[in-house]
């Protein structure tokens, strides 16, 4: 077979793995999104509550629940970025189904880097609204805005600006982070491409194809964050 | 719970003579990489701050490489793939050259980040009052580069830990692999996964806290520049 039809069937195979890829980063971004934000929001704003004081029992259980919250999120971040990826994912892939609970490849795959995710974006998220003046929130909930709806409608919108160059950036390191997770036999792009280089033993060219087509999401990506933090800057 | 710890004391004779010679391997695989990455990085870096074009074009070309593709992907290149081409690498040497060289890019901004950071006019000054370029780099421009490079840099050596783990898929004798191998021949994969992990944070916990406090320290006494 000459080079160029070998590098067309395996571009084929390899660019069914790049799907695979793309809904992996996507599910994965999404989720670490939301915990991101809410765990951001409780570390930025846990602390505090509105409303006259009631009686001595009720404002008791409320700053131990507070202070619980607090504490698990400090854990959860710290234990989920001094982590391996690859450590978090063999514990719940190979871990998790000794305890017996067996998750399929992909579940796991999105469970573990999720959990990562959402431990550096409970940072980035925390810095965004420490960023935003504490007179902001006070004037939304003097007139009348509910905690949530100042969140919302008021502080959010404003800690794009923060938030965004550490998030597009995020989704770069996620999209490389996936190549790992081909390491408990979810398919993706490496997945594919170690199949292929165990049936063809044409290892650089599949590798070289695989490094290509990486490069060829994360590019855009990459001019994405490039943009958001010039913007930023000029803010 | 108790069960479950029992394990450990069981097994821990035959078990921490392998974890220990790996917590060595994890450290080795990181230091080296992390020298070879300053180094690319310091290479890249000044590359892209000179004044020739192709010179710019290259690290630019090369920092954008790194940025895009995965370490796994230049580890496989490097160990699976060089050797096609006659060069046979072991798996240690492997995957510090495919961590220094994909972390490599990573330091290279940070270091481009940090010069570019400092005052235009304090290699002006130093050059008005004649010191040569090499002498104004090193006696102006590096102490100042420091303070701002230094805390990145210690929390590349994070990331470089926790990357060395990937290098257990490239068969390095690492933690991840070693954890892998104990689990696979005596069936105790979540005892050992999580003893793993906890290794390390036990290594990564205390940089981070360093890396915490060396930020706090840095400025200390510079809010005004």
């Amino acid at each position: 077979m000459i080079l160029s039809e070998k590098i067309q069937l395996y571009a084929v195979t390899l660019l069914k793995g790049a799907g695979y890829t793309i809904s992996i980063t996507v599910l994965t971004f999404c989720f670490a999104i939301v915990i991101g934000l809410v765990f951001g929001a409780i570390k930025a704003y846990g602390d505090r509550r509105g409303g006259a004081p009631k009686n001595f029992t009720t404002e008791l259980v409320i700053f131990v629940i507070q202070r619980l919250a607090l504490w698990s999120i400090n854990i959860f971040v710290e234990v989920f970025r001094g982590l391996p990826a690859l450590a978090v994912l063999f514990i719940l892939y190979f871990g998790l189904a000794y305890a017996g609970l067996k998750l399929d490849p992909f579940t796991a795959a999105v469970f573990g880097l999720s959990l990562i995710g959402g431990a550096m974006l409970t940072e980035v998220f925390r810095a965004g609204f420490g960023a935003i003046h504490a007179g902001q929130r006070e004037a939304a909930l003097a007139v009348g805005m509910t905690p949530m709806g100042a969140l919302r409608d008021i502080i959010l919108p404003q800690t794009w600006r923060v938030t965004l160059p550490p998030l597009a950036n995020y989704a770069i390191g996620l999209l490389k982070d996936t190549a790992i997770v081909s390491a408990i036999a979810a398919p993706e792009i490496m997945f594919f491409a170690r199949n292929l280089v165990t049936r063809t033993f044409d290892t650089e060219i599949i590798y070289i194809l695989v490094a290509i087509i990486y490069f060829c999401l994360s590019f855009p990506l990459a001019r994405l964050a490039d943009r958001f933090e010039k913007q930023a800057r000029q803010m | 719970m108790i069960e479950f710890l029992a394990v450990y004391n069981q097994n821990w004779h035959s078990w921490w003579p392998q974890i220990h010679s790996a917590i060595y391997v994890t450290l080795g695989l990181t230091v080296c990489s992390y020298i070879l990455a300053v180094v690319v990085g310091m290479v890249v870096a000044l590359g892209r701050m000179s004044n020739s074009k192709t010179l710019q074009w290259i690290s630019k070309a090369y920092v954008e490489f790194t940025r895009g593709v995965p370490t796994l992907v230049i580890l496989f290149l490097i160990y699976f793939g060089l050797p096609g081409l006659g060069i046979v690498l072991d798996a240690f040497w492997a995957g510090v050259i495919g961590l220094g060289f994909s972390m490599g890019g990573y330091i290279a901004e940070v270091f481009r980040s940090g010069f570019q950071a400092i005052h235009s006019g304090q290699r002006e000054a130093a050059l008005a009052v004649g010191m040569t370029p090499l002498k104004s780099f090193l006696n102006i421009m590096l102490p100042l580069a420091v303070r701002i490079v230094l805390p990145p840099m210690l929390n590349m050596l994070i990331l470089l830990l926790k990357d060395s783990s990937l290098c257990a898929l490239i068969t390095t004798p690492e933690l991840l692999l070693t954890a892998k191998d104990i689990a696979s021949m005596s069936f105790l994969p979540m005892h050992l996964y999580l003893l793993v992990g906890v290794i390390y944070l036990a290594l990564s916990l205390p940089m981070s806290f360093i890396a915490r406090l060396v930020e706090a320290r840095m400025w200390r006494g510079m809010r005004n520049i």
